[in-house]
């Protein structure tokens, strides 16, 4: 079952969606050592396939990489994650030799697919070329195949779901598909995977749907094994007894990422008004406390996790109805705060609307807080708007405004290519407001008082992200990290640390103390920058909007804060000298990528 | 609670409060009838028989049970070598179905009192055990199979399929019968390691009247108690 490398099969499987074929594809052993898995082993696998700059995202050539983990298919708590990597629809660089120019893009989901891709016998799936037709593919241990699935056109998310699972047939297939707006080509369009859980940063749907790929379902009977079993087994009882029972693991089972909708409110640092306020008055309408007592009524978790952040549960009233999860941290805040609604059934029926048709709640809500502050300052009108009344709190207008974009319908066309275009076509100083760097767009974390995460969205790989890491240490641990298939979640637990450590050393061979462990992160890290680099993107790029050195909060804990230009630009340049990069064009320094092992990369 | 021992956490919840966590009414009987309060049947003097209880409310579909009694029942074999500890989910003698809507139900031997299962096996009791090719063992109460005598007719299976809960699953060459729990000799697994104690190792008595039900059944209940609605995917 093994080869090569213990804890690892040594093979993705590469389906090319053109031919019709697919085979096993070997990973050559010191990717395994240098690269892990997750997003590294994804961007490695980038990188050798897209041997020149400027590749068209939405070209065949351009492939879609699902990665597990090493930790993924064995029972190591949170090891429920997979990751999505491949080249950009959204972002760009101000100025480039490539019509085609944009960055790596990776996105990072829980549940049970990456697990399952493990089970099934390889560390990863790599999908290219594009279907004739509206398509899907069935992974059954070695046996694969590329089914015709036009019956499934426009179908949504929810809906697919089930219908695809009766279709298989088995509910042991882990699935994942796109909704209308990956089929229409939203570049912000997202991956489902249990009609809740979403592949949803960076344009991982619109990528699926420029293949005609509908939907991927998978199930295996194997199972990676491990390089030294004994150790493997100690430093498992170790992991769980750190984690299970324990009050931290208790705290994200009660609300899970819920809990900062008030906390950062109160904190300063929410996404409010557009990133106008870092506080929102109304939090506490749905917050998770809120949530707790008037929807969630189960507690889920992803695959042998024993924290269970996922809460779902239904609603009444004129947005009743609904069954879904949430709010979590970031859907709550992108659809609640940052558009001022604070009317809990009106808030979970836009994040059910997005997830079921397939677009990422971070970007949809950020576009629509631009549109509102457009609209409210007389920048557009409401023909502009194909008549949608869209004003702030308007859960009716932001429903109809999702809808739009979803089927690229009149001003939904515009406003499904992201702020930027946005702003680019209203002009009149609305760039100021149009909150984005490289083109995608900021998550829930606002930034005039809190510096450090202003860091990770300009120098995170993908565009502005949230989870980048606010400083360079964090970057290369969380590179890594989601390189492993675990989730970030419980690693906040300082007695994690260790077992985890271990974990990984006992599963793959390969010795990860702290230091290895960041070193990879570091090298993970670097080889992004090296493709971004490639394709054009320099310091300009990694610029914030001006509204984050201009608009000081009105309200408040944090009040009055803003960010100070000349500082920020000083911490930049700080940042690039440690990172041994040249602070003024990026370029990675010689002497970084040998100390790496990339320098002959 | 700490993963290592919830054998006794899950033990003092009534039959009562049970159907009304998971919103079942009317005549519907999931477990005995008598309950499942240990203390109760410790002084009806009957024998005992031991049991993996299911709280629905508590399940989160993390699906670590599976992974726990695959690894002590069905270690992964690799390059020949036995790897205890470790095992793929799939084989588990606990399985976790999960539906949308969000609603999991982790599915085990019930430990029916009267046996369908066994009582349908068509191979005729031998004279001295009084065993057929499925039994209950003495000893650890679990329905075993006698590979020896087995005609792989998967009766068996039909009969657990369309009475009580389908946990049995015909080896697809053999068609003999597999996931039937083992209670693990008396240290079940499953429950030992559920991290939200959504499991637990019960007595319950052995004359009761038991009506084990399938999970599609079970989850059709939960989610018209949690969501109002019985519209599910993934039935089949
Ligand atoms: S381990 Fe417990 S919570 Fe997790 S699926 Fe099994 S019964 Fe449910
Ligand atoms: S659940 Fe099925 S296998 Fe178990 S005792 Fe009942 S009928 Fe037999
Ligand atoms: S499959 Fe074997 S154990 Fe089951 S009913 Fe047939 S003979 Fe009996
Ligand atoms: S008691 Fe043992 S055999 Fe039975 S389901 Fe639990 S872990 Fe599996």
């Amino acid at each position: 079952m093994m080869s090569g490398k213990p804890g690892y099969h040594g093979v993705i499987l590469n389906i090319d969606l053109s031919t019709g074929k697919s085979e096993k594809v070997a990973i050559p052993p010191e990717d395994l050592a240098r690269f892990v898995g997750g997003q590294g082993l994804g961007m490695k696998i980038l990188w050798d396939r897209l041997k020149k700059p400027g590749v068209n995202p939405l070209s065949p050539e351009n492939p879609l990489i699902f990665m597990p983990g090493p930790f993924s298919g064995l029972p190591v708590p949170s090891s429920s994650r997979t990751c999505v990597v491949t080249k950009s629809p959204i972002t760009s660089p101000v100025e480039s030799d490539y019509p085609h120019a944009s960055t790596v893009s990776y996105s990072n989901m829980g549940g049970f697919f990456g697990p399952e891709i493990r089970f099934a016998g390889y560390d990863g799936l790599v999908i290219t070329g594009k279907a004739s037709e509206l398509s899907y593919v069935v992974i059954d241990d070695d046996k694969v195949e590329i089914r015709e699935g036009k019956r499934f056109k426009g179908m949504r998310t929810d809906a697919f779901d089930k219908v695809f699972l009766d279709a298989l047939g088995d509910r042991r297939f882990k699935t994942v598909y796109i909704g209308p707006a990956g089929e229409k080509l939203v570049p912000y369009s997202s991956i489902l995977h249990t009609a809740g859980r979403a592949a949803g940063r960076g344009g991982m749907g619109c990528i699926m749907g420029s293949k005609n790929l509908k939907a991927i379902a998978v199930k295996g009977s194997g199972q990676p094994g491990v390089a030294d079993h004994k150790r493997f087994l100690a430093a498992l009882e170790k992991a769980r007894s750190a984690l299970f029972g324990s009050a931290y693991a208790k705290s994200w089972a009660e609300q899970g990422t819920a809990r900062a909708i008030v906390a950062n409110s109160n904190a300063g640092t929410e996404a409010v008004r557009n990133y106008r306020e870092g506080t929102f008055l109304e939090a506490d309408k749905i917050g998770g406390d809120a949530a707790r007592r008037d929807v969630w009524v189960k507690d889920i978790a992803c695959y042998c996790c024993p924290l269970a952040c996922k809460k779902s549960g239904t609603t009444k009233g004129k947005y009743g109805g609904i069954v879904h999860d949430g709010p979590e941290y970031e859907t709550g805040v992108m659809l609640g705060s940052n558009l001022l609604i604070s009317d809990m059934p009106g808030l979970l029926k836009a994040i059910t609307t997005l997830d079921d048709l397939g677009l990422d709640q971070i970007s949809t809500g950020n576009v629509i807080g631009f549109l509102m502050e457009a609209y409210e300052k007389g920048l557009i009108d409401r023909s502009f708007l194909d008549g949608i009344d869209l004003k702030w709190g308007s859960v009716d207008a932001t429903l109809a405004m999702i809808e739009k974009i979803a089927a690229k319908d009149g001003v939904g066309a515009l406003a499904a290519e992201g702020v930027r275009a946005l702003s680019w076509h209203i002009g009149k100083g609305s760039e100021k407001f149009a909150i984005q760097v490289k083109g995608l767009e900021l998550a829930a974390h606002n930034i005039q008082a809190n510096q450090p995460r202003g860091l990770s969205y300009v120098t995170a790989s993908r565009g502005a992200c949230h989870m980048s890491g606010d400083n360079i240490a964090m970057q290369n641990r969380r590179a890594m990290l989601d390189s492993t298939g675990m989730c970030f979640f419980p690693t906040f637990e300082p007695a994690l640390e260790e077992p985890m450590l271990s974990l990984l050393s006992a599963i793959t061979g390969h010795e990860y103390d702290k230091a290895e462990f960041e070193k990879t992160g570091e090298r993970i890290f670097n080889l992004e920058k090296l493709f971004n680099y490639r394709e054009g993107f320099r310091r300009a790029d990694d610029r914030l909007p001006d509204r984050f050195f201009e608009d000081a909060f009105t309200i408040g804990p944090k009040k009055g804060s803003v960010l100070d230009r000349e500082q920020f630009d000083a911490m930049l340049t700080q940042y690039y000298k440690d990172r041994g990069w040249d602070s003024e064009t990026t370029k990675p320094g010689k002497a970084k990528l040998q100390e790496l092992g990339l320098d002959s990369i | 609670m700490k993963g290592t021992d919830s054998s006794h956490e899950g033990t003092s919840f009534t039959r009562r409060d049970f159907i009304k966590s998971v919103g079942i009414g009317g005549g519907l009987v999931l477990f005995g009838q008598f309950g499942v309060n240990a203390a109760a049947w410790a002084l009806s003097g009957d024998p005992v028989l031991k049991m993996v209880l299911v709280d629905y409310t508590k399940c989160t579909g993390c699906r670590t049970c599976e992974t726990a009694c695959s690894a002590r029942n069905r270690p992964v074999s690799i390059n020949g070598r036995d790897l205890p500890g470790l095992g793929n989910p799939r084989f588990a003698n606990i399985r976790v179905h999960s539906f949308n809507p969000d609603v999991d139900v982790p599915n085990v031997c019930a430990m029916c009192a009267d046996t369908p299962c066994v009582n349908t096996c068509p191979v005729k009791p031998d004279p001295k055990t009084g065993r057929r090719a499925l039994y209950r063992d003495q000893a650890t109460h679990a329905i075993t199979n006698d590979p020896g005598r087995c005609l792989g007719c998967r009766s068996c299976a039909k009969a657990c399929a369309a009475q009580r809960r389908g946990v049995i699953t015909p080896n697809p060459t053999t068609g003999k019968p597999e996931r039937m729990c083992t209670l693990c000799g008396g240290d079940p697994q499953c429950v030992k390691r559920c991290p939200f104690g959504a499991l637990s190792y019960v007595e319950v008595r052995r004359d009761r009247k038991f009506y084990g039900l399938g999970p599609e059944k079970i989850a059709a209940e939960l989610a018209k108690g949690w969501y109002g609605t019985a519209e599910f995917g993934g039935m089949k």
